[in-house]
């Protein structure tokens, strides 16, 4: 990757030499990308991240429609990428159809059946949430999208590190990855669009990504993401079971030490990397502020706004009260933790609870 | 004539700290309380404020021991601005104090 600051400049565009080397970079990244989730090199489609992937995906499909012939479905628990796009749809004059959850934070796939009307052309539910792990019935979903010959989209970026992603397993048309959820380089992601699949681009000005994304490539991105894919290929099973403990380890150790601590979200059906826990009558922030004084980084489940406080929208669309999401916090997991760190933050964790009490 | 202070402690929300800053000594000014309200980020200043007649919280962040000086939750305010019972809380506190602080003389 930084080479392609200093000797491998070119822009792949020109036709020299040192664009064509620049080329070849990019060739090599689709296809490391593609081998991460199953699909051909020239099914993905560069982007500047996954807010991007999904804003493409989304307007790129409703848009070759009438507003009023296309319908859309999404989760309530989407990231703002989707939930923010889909708005702006709505206010486009497309219909669009926000599908609840359940107390575990899953869509029900029968929820997805029902939602269906004739003029539905594309659903989009997440593979992992990022607030509680929830991992989605996607393959389901798909297999139902599929009977109506709907498209069927998926924000896959809280699975790559961690779980097998295969699109044609999961039954989806489109796909959307980022570089830094899976330790690559931030301002870099993708779009996979299955073959044959037609979707209209949201910008224009260039030949690049087959018109679909123009613009010169982010080639130090781009090979930052090629890389990050093989790395993650190599290790992700490992890293799985290895979470999969750490995590165990984190609840045990919180219920041993907390007795007011609820953990949100399911216990099965649940990626590794996150836990969401509830410290009941705790501020979020005040916790979050102290535990930073230690060193310690994680984050909450409500955010600050000018006008008042945002509980976080994936908690509240699972039912929970106010006051629980207000003292939530979401305590994430990568390859660089260690059993040791988790030990620290149970240590540290029961004063910062019993100072926080509001 | 000393000034009473006031210290608004709040954390990332910090427009929201500023506002309910703002309408307190808006507030009581029109009470007749001509009052210093500053505000604080717990981000920025994890410390207690210095010299402060008074803390109201948005978070529980301080103990009076810590402070200095009394210390109130006002966080209903990050919702409502004027509730009714940490309005009248902070307004009765500072009837109580004001003038004893206020009437010192200082050199």
């Amino acid at each position: 990757m930084l080479s392609t600051l200093d000797e491998d400049f070119g822009n792949p565009s020109s036709m020299h030499w040192a664009g064509r080397r620049a080329g070849i970079l990019i060739t090599q990244a689709r296809a490391e990308v593609a081998a991460g989730i199953g699909s051909r090199p020239e099914e993905i489609y560069f982007t500047s991240g996954a807010t991007e992937a999904d804003n493409l995906a989304l307007f790129g499909v409703l848009r070759q429609y009438r507003p009023g012939d296309a319908h859309l479905i999404i989760s309530a628990i989407e990231h703002h990428a989707i939930l923010h796009a889909a708005a702006q749809l709505v206010r486009e004059g497309y219909d669009v159809t926000i599908l609840p959850v359940d107390s575990d934070g899953h869509v029900d796939p029968q929820s997805v059946r029902q939602a269906i009307r004739s003029e539905t052309v594309l659903i989009s539910v997440m593979l992992v949430n990022n607030e509680t792990g929830a991992i989605q019935p996607v393959e389901e979903i798909g297999a139902i999208a599929a009977e109506h010959g709907i498209l069927m989209h998926t924000d896959a970026v809280q699975a790559i590190s961690n779980l097998d992603v295969n699109v044609h397993n999961l039954n989806v048309h489109l796909l959307s990855l980022s570089g830094h959820k899976v330790y690559g380089p931030k301002g870099i992601g993708a779009l996979y669009i299955g073959k044959g699949v037609r979707i209209m681009p949201v910008a224009y000005g260039g030949s690049q990504e087959k018109g679909l994304r123009p613009g010169t490539e982010n080639i130090p991105g781009i090979v930052g993401l090629g890389a990050a894919f093989r790395f993650a290929q190599n290790h992700k099973a490992e890293e799985r079971k290895r979470q999969a403990q750490l995590r165990d380890h984190l609840i045990m150790g919180l219920r041993a030490r907390i007795p007011q601590v609820v953990i949100n979200g399911p216990s099965e059906k649940v990626a590794p990397h996150v836990v969401s826990a509830s410290f009941l009558g705790s501020d979020g922030e005040m916790m979050l502020i102290r535990l930073n004084a230690e060193g310690i980084a994680v984050s909450m489940g409500s955010a600050c706004t000018s006008k008042s406080i945002e509980p976080s929208h994936v908690l509240t669309a699972m039912g929970l009260p106010r006051e629980q999401i207000e003292g939530t916090l979401r305590i994430s997991l990568g390859y660089p933790t260690t059993e040791s760190e988790l030990d620290r933050f149970l240590e540290v964790i029961p004063a910062v609870v019993q100072r926080t009490l509001s | 004539m000393k000034t009473y202070r006031i210290c608004v402690i709040g954390g990332h929300c910090g427009v929201r700290m500023i506002v309910v800053a703002e309408h307190l000594q808006e507030l009581l000014r029109n009470a007749g309380y001509i009052c210093e309200v500053t505000h604080q980020s717990l981000w920025d200043h994890p410390t207690p404020p210095y010299a402060a007649n008074l803390v109201l919280e948005l978070l529980p962040a301080f103990t009076e021991a810590e402070a200095g000086c009394p210390v109130i939750n006002i966080k209903p305010l990050l919702r409502d601005l004027d509730h009714p019972q940490i309005i009248d809380q902070v307004l009765k506190h500072v009837q109580a104090s004001f003038s004893l602080v206020s009437t010192q003389s200082t050199r």
